[in-house]
């Protein structure tokens, strides 16, 4: 099952990265590593740009669907080979997201699933298991939803951003507010329980009241949703929206604003049931997203198609983090010329340093906190002193105050030592 | 042989330096090739082959008639803060060309520049440049130059130093119009010092003008007014290349090396003697060079860490960097003062003094870019004379320095009269600013159809901020202004201090007309808040006179740090961005607690509207 030999590495292989890091991951994934239950898929297609994305994506032009599929059912059989020892390992956790996974033709979403079973025994809801498919409320169609929910997807994440049309456009956003209850109700009937949405906030212009009544809205749908994302709009280097910005189109929202935005975003929703789990994410009790539970604690997770990002745990030294090529043509052409290994790029290889800076950067974002033996004592009561985090139970965790200065806490903390 | 001691003066971009080249090919003293670099005005050549070929003065010959005459040229420097210099140089010569641009007319600087020669009673010969240009109006410029300077419009001269049209007819009417050297009157030797470089290897080159008797290589020779004396080890001039010679005789102009180490010991005007035979008096004229414009530089630092202090303890290495540089460019320039000053808020630095505004500039940029440091500049102030109580006199450079209210009878500040020369339509707007900057208005001159000028008296730190940039926007660049310090005068001064987060900032204190103390210490500290980034805490900024706050701003503290997304893909590229954050750096000086960015210490340069 496990390759002996390991093909030569071509050179698409090796951007950004050490020939010799880039083989000693792939020695890695085929040796003895602990358990992987996760897996990414990356779908690279969009029907447009959306402004403030800086994801990989293009707009997709139909004619390469069929290829990239291919080229995934290849990489995913060697991921399989490398996620543990059983002929079809168990999958927990399976997300898919983009790009715009639903605007992949439904015969090819037929494809990836089967294969997807084929090589994985992916868990169902029954079992725990969570497959998550990210949605733009535009393309579902009730067809893709009976599909999925076939198919074993138990959970979509719909990008809904807002339901003010003035603050779509100036995201560059074109679908009807409507479609996104239009969305739910097609997943829903299609038996997929578990729905979440993506809201953004602080988009220029827009106002505290804007803002409460997009939550509103979004805590008013029917069929509702038990997972809720909102993300301040952040302006990403290179994108459309930054340099609209640097262009002087429209003024970055102040930050008193964002700040009354975030705190208004945070008691609505405990108001309404759902808890804050990560500086961003809110959810019913039990409805957690646990596929980004397992980024967030550095579990281990594989990664297939352009621009995918993997992780994989050794234990106390950390673990490997790697990104596959981003463009389509380099990533289709890495896999194919490799026998289906991922053409990774920025490999970074364990180091017990920077694992132990990553927990304290991703964990503090979480309630749950990190184990607080992992921090400096000193500088941690510099924290709770300020105010800004609790320690108890040996745990560390932020405030309701910490949370605004995550970033803050965590460079002190990630310093010391 | 006749000889010609002359200078070429005109308004900054007017064509003084092509048409000193066009003159220095035309007498065959350059070749075409030659000509392409601008011979009187080579610094970047300087740079180039690191070594000295500035010439502040340059012998030819030309002949007219059969005739020779050797013609010295002795250049000025252009701008209005060496009004001295300018005046030394042209105490050198008997004549002097007044370049006027054939599209541009009489100028602020033309007008000064005139009236420094005339007050030398020099020869002036009009010359009008730049002929070649579609949009020259010489018959107009003509009559302006008679209008203002009172020489007749027939005397000009036409020419245009790019193409060489005219250029005869200036060589020839500068051979027989311009008068030679005096007489000497005396047995000994005096030399008049117009002008000194430095060189890296021959130490200063000194530009002389020789007035009496005669200097010889070996000649022990001494500098009546720095008293200091040298043997002289090298003669000779420039042509343009430098040409050695045994020695230098009255009415020749010429330079001097004589092991000298450093520019300070060398005083531009100062009087060249024999140290055994020494002149019973100097050449009439010498002044100390006056510092009018004062600031502090201090060494440029990170902020300081939320956490620790890594900023400061760097702070003391990079004080002797900012030393050593300060140290090495006065060698250069030993018309800039400096000292060391300690400020509670910005450790140790140095209070420089500058002959005006484009002086400071220059040295601070000279500094940073040849001394390769970093600096925090403090806004400029001026000179203030206070009177104490029991009588004694003191001059303050910095406001931090003025003694507490009620301790003086009066405080003195420097005035200026400053000539503006503006196009027509303007004059409401001028005239409206410089009543905001307490001006005094003097009179109003027609210059020519359209174009007046303007002569007030105003206080020397009503000009040093933003005045010159106002006046070029609201003239659509086309007014242009020189200024004179007069004297001083005693006004209702008053000290405003800032005070950040309860410390007072001394390098943000000024002094102003009490008038105007409100206004300015409100606009300040609004611009403050805008300029000093929030911290952890809430930060207040206040004006003060005394004891009394009469403006404050807050600082509202930094209310969030944290970044919304974290994606699976993002762990890498987000740690990366953490610890870059942590080790951002910027210009800023911590007081206090309190980053303060270097934009904040120049925020008081700006008035308001």
């Amino acid at each position: 099952m496990l390759p002996q030999a390991l093909p030569t590495l071509p050179p698409a292989d090796v951007r950004g990265t050490e020939v010799g890091d880039a083989r000693r991951l792939r020695e890695a994934l085929a040796g003895a590593h602990g358990p992987v239950r996760s897996l990414y898929v990356h779908v690279p297609f969009c029907f447009h740009k959306c402004h403030y994305c800086d994801f990989y994506s293009f707009v997709d032009t139909q004619d390469r669907q069929g290829v990239f599929v291919d080229r995934l059912l290849e990489e995913l059989r060697r991921s399989a080979a490398c996620a543990g020892g059983a002929a079809r390992p168990r999958l927990e956790t399976v997300f898919v997201g983009g790009g715009t996974p639903s605007l992949l033709a439904v015969d090819q979403w037929r494809r990836v699933l089967d294969g997807l079973h084929r090589m994985f025994d992916v868990a169902r809801a029954g079992e725990g298991g969570e497959f998550t498919v990210e949605c733009n409320p535009e393309t579902v169609t009730a067809e893709l939803m009976g599909v999925l929910a076939a198919g074993g997807v138990t959970r979509v994440s719909v990008g809904a951003q807002s339901f003010n049309a003035a603050h779509l456009k100036t995201l560059e956003r074109w679908h009807d507010p409507a479609n996104v209850e239009r969305a739910l109700g097609l997943a829903a009937d299609a038996g997929i329980a578990r729905r979440s949405l993506d809201l953004i906030y602080a988009t220029p212009g827009q106002t505290l009241e804007e803002w409460r009544a997009d939550l509103e809205r979004a805590l008013g749908l029917a069929p509702g949703v038990e997972h809720l994302s909102a993300y301040a709009l952040t302006y990403e280097p290179n994108t459309a929206m930054t340099a609209r910005l640097e262009r002087g189109d429209f003024a970055r929202a102040d930050e008193d604003l964002e700040v009354d935005m975030y705190d208004l975003l945070v008691a609505r929703l405990r108001d309404a049931g759902m808890e804050r789990y990560e500086v961003s994410n809110f959810a019913r009790p039990g409805a957690e997203c646990r596929h980004n539970l397992a980024y967030w604690r550095q579990e281990s997770w594989l990664a297939a198609g352009p621009s995918a990002s993997g992780h994989l745990g050794v234990g106390e030294a950390g673990g490997w983090r790697w990104k596959n090529v981003p463009r389509l043509t380099d990533w289709m052409e890495g896999v194919a010329s490799s026998g289906g290994w991922s053409p990774a790029q920025d490999v970074e290889p364990p180091q017990a340093g920077r694992a132990r800076a990553e927990r304290i950067m991703t964990g503090l974002r979480l309630r749950e906190g990190i184990d607080a033996g992992l921090l400096d004592a000193t500088a941690a009561r510099r924290e709770v002193e300020r105010g800004w985090m609790v320690v108890e139970e040996g745990r560390a965790r932020l405030t309701d105050a910490g949370f605004h200065f995550a970033d803050g806490v965590a460079r002190r903390l990630m310093g010391s030592r | 042989m006749q000889i010609r001691n002359f200078s070429i003066i005109a308004h900054i971009d007017h064509g003084k330096s092509t048409l000193a080249d066009r003159l220095l090919q035309a007498t065959n003293a350059v070749s075409e090739r030659e000509a392409q670099a601008q011979f009187l005005d080579s610094m970047d050549i300087e740079r180039e082959r690191g070594i000295t070929i500035k010439a502040s003065a340059v012998t030819v010959f030309h002949q007219i008639g059969g005739e020779k005459f050797m013609l010295n040229f002795i250049d000025t420097p252009g701008h209005v803060d060496f009004t001295y210099e300018v005046s030394r140089a042209l105490t050198a010569c008997e004549g002097a060309l007044l370049v006027v641009d054939a599209t541009q007319g009489v100028q602020a600087q033309t007008v000064a520049n005139a009236y420094l020669a005339v007050n030398q009673n020099l020869e002036l010969i009009p010359v009008i440049n730049k002929i070649d240009l579609p949009s020259a109006r010489p018959d107009e410029v003509a009559m302006e130059i008679e209008q203002v300077i009172g020489l007749p419009a027939e005397d000009c001269i036409l020419v245009s130093a790019k193409t060489g049209q005219g250029i005869p007819e200036l060589l020839e009417r500068i051979c027989t119009r311009l008068p030679g050297p005096r007489t000497s009157t005396m047995d000994f030797t005096r030399g008049l010092i117009f002008d000194a470089v430095y060189d890296d290897y021959r130490g200063v080159i000194v530009y002389l003008r020789m007035f009496d008797g005669t200097l010889k290589v070996g000649d022990k020779v001494r500098m009546m007014g720095a008293q200091r004396s040298f043997v002289v080890t090298e003669l000779g001039k420039y042509t343009p290349k430098p040409v050695k010679a045994q020695s230098l005789s009255e009415g020749e102009t010429g330079y001097l090396v004589a092991n000298i180490k450093t520019l300070a010991d060398v005083r531009i005007g100062d009087t060249v003697t024999q140290e055994y035979t020494p002149a019973p008096e100097p050449l009439p004229g010498y002044q100390e060079p006056k510092q009018m414009v004062f600031c502090d530089f201090y060494p440029a630092i990170e902020g300081d860490d939320e956490d620790g202090s890594p900023g400061q303890r760097k702070a003391a290495s990079d004080f002797e960097e900012l030393r050593d540089a300060i140290t090495k460019l006065s060698l250069n320039d030993a018309s800039f003062t400096f000292q060391t000053v300690h400020s509670e808020a910005l450790g140790f630095g140095f209070r420089c003094g500058f002959l005006g505004l484009l002086h400071m500039d220059i040295i601070q940029e000279r500094l940073e870019r040849e001394g390769g440091v970093k600096i925090i500049q403090t806004a400029p102030t001026v000179t203030y004379q206070v009177k104490m109580h029991d009588g004694e006199e003191r001059e303050i450079h910095n406001p931090a320095d003025l003694p507490d209210p009620g301790t003086f009878d009066e405080i003195r500040e420097p005035i200026v009269k400053i000539d503006i020369m503006l196009p027509e339509r303007c004059i409401g707007d001028v005239m409206k600013l410089c009543q905001e900057r307490r001006a005094e208005f003097k009179a109003q001159q027609f210059i020519s159809e359209g174009r007046q000028m303007l002569k007030y008296e105003i206080p020397l730190a009503e000009i040093i901020y933003d005045f010159y940039d106002k006046l070029k926007s609201l003239t659509s660049g086309y007014g242009t202004m020189d200024y004179d310090v007069t004297g001083f005068h005693a006004d209702d001064l008053v000290k405003l201090d800032i005070l950040v987060n309860g410390t007072p900032v001394e390098a943000l204190s000024i002094i102003v007309h009490r008038d105007k103390a409100t206004v300015r210490g409100r606009l300040l500290c609004q611009k403050l808040r805008e300029q000093i980034p929030r911290h952890q805490f809430e930060i207040p900024i206040q004006a003060a006179i005394g004891s009394k706050v009469i403006a404050r701003e807050t600082i509202k503290s930094v209310r969030k740090d944290v970044t919304a997304k974290c994606y699976g893909g993002d762990v890498s590229r987000k740690r990366k961005l953490l610890e870059k954050q942590k080790e951002g750096k910027k210009r800023m000086k911590s007081v206090g607690q309190v980053n303060i960015p270097q934009e904040a210490f120049m925020a008081v340069l700006e008035q308001g509207e």
